[in-house]
């Protein structure tokens, strides 16, 4: 759920990055952190076990484009991917405004990734969202590797809703393709919070 | 998702609001006080602990625990529970006491929870923010920090 701020002239959006175990959610926060210059970001915060899988969440707050002379920020969480903590997962996405599914590209991680895709979908039922009205974006990720499934299967597997949704590759430990990703969820997510006139998000790309 | 769940916070309440938070705060003799969303909207961290202990609630069969409470050294927090989207944190030291800051927290958010309620049944967007997106608009902006 969106927040608008009319006083301090700010809205506010919240965009989870979801998606199975060490598929590289974490990475693209941390980039966006460095990628980010500092007035445009927030402190990061981790919750993470000792080696580094995330426990509660990611947690970064953006702030980008002034629409109308209102700050947009943008809220970026990341969830834990095991399946093991699906609680927190479906906690982190109260209230979510836009979604990006990271998906781990290798072949052998392919179940996990469908299975995850499944388990966001349950969890959004339960408060009542459904993934053909929030704004959401793929990512595959790890496209670096040497055994990764060819882009079209992923998309075979993964994007086959009514609704096809904009999809990257990405190297998320070095940046590759984090903010095209970012871009296009915030701006899908501020259409969706404002409407649009006619044909300006195809125009605009 | 339906459009509902979306607030808007129009200056007149935000005002109103700020008016219930200072009488908390004169009243309480609490140090800060923050109306955060359950979202995780203003404070990510308060939010989830919030979000985690609802969860332990309803394992217990309770709906939800509707207070909670952080005891430090010098300076302590007491969060509770506004409405079905928000929370009222408070932050406190050695000057008053829990209980105080409690009653007085109770009571704080009752009003504020009636003045939210109402800016739920009110347009959300007015004025500038009230047509779609031009063109323009939506390009968006995100600039990375050129390297």
């Amino acid at each position: 759920m969106s927040i608008i701020n009319y006083a301090q002239k700010e809205i506010s959006f919240k965009i989870v990055y979801y998606g199975t175990g060490v598929a590289g959610k974490t990475a693209n926060l941390q980039y966006i952190y460095r990628g980010l210059p500092d007035v445009n970001r927030g402190n990061m915060v981790s919750l993470a076990t000792g080696d580094d899988r995330t426990l509660f969440f990611d947690f970064l707050p953006v702030s980008a484009v002034t629409v109308r002379n209102f700050v947009a920020k943008f809220q970026l969480y990341t969830v834990p991917g095991q399946i093991y903590y699906n609680m927190t997962r479906k906690l982190v996405l109260r209230g979510v405004d836009g979604i990006v599914f990271v998906a781990d590209s290798q072949w052998d991680r392919l179940p996990e990734n469908v299975e995850s895709f499944r388990n966001l979908e349950e969890n959004l039922k339960e408060y009542g969202y459904n993934l053909d009205e929030i704004p959401y974006v793929i990512q595959y990720n790890k496209r670096d590797l040497p055994n990764v499934a060819p882009v079209e299967y992923l998309e075979y597997m993964l994007n086959r809703k009514t609704r096809r949704v904009p999809y990257f590759e990405s190297v998320a430990v070095e940046g590759k393709g984090v903010f095209d990703t970012l871009n296009t969820v915030s701006r899908m997510v501020l259409v969706a919070g404002f409407g649009q006139e006619q044909g300006a998000l195809n125009e605009s790309k | 998702m339906s459009p509902n769940d979306n607030l808007a916070i129009h200056e007149e309440d935000a005002q109103r609001i700020n008016g219930v938070l200072l009488h908390f705060l004169g009243e309480s003799g609490a140090m800060e006080s923050l109306l955060i969303d359950r979202s995780g909207q203003l404070l990510a961290l308060a939010a989830g602990a919030f979000s985690s202990t609802a969860a332990m609630a309803r394992l217990l069969g309770e709906t939800e625990f509707t207070m909670l409470f952080h005891q430090g050294v010098k300076e302590s927090i007491h969060v509770a529970a506004v409405d079905e989207h928000a929370i009222l944190l408070a932050i406190f030291d050695s000057r008053t006491t829990v209980g105080m800051v409690r009653l007085f927290a109770k009571e704080a958010s009752t009003a504020i929870g009636a003045i939210l309620a109402e800016t739920r049944t009110r347009p959300q967007r007015t004025g500038v923010l009230s047509t779609p997106l031009h063109k323009d608009e939506v390009q968006s902006s995100l600039r990375e920090r050129p390297v």
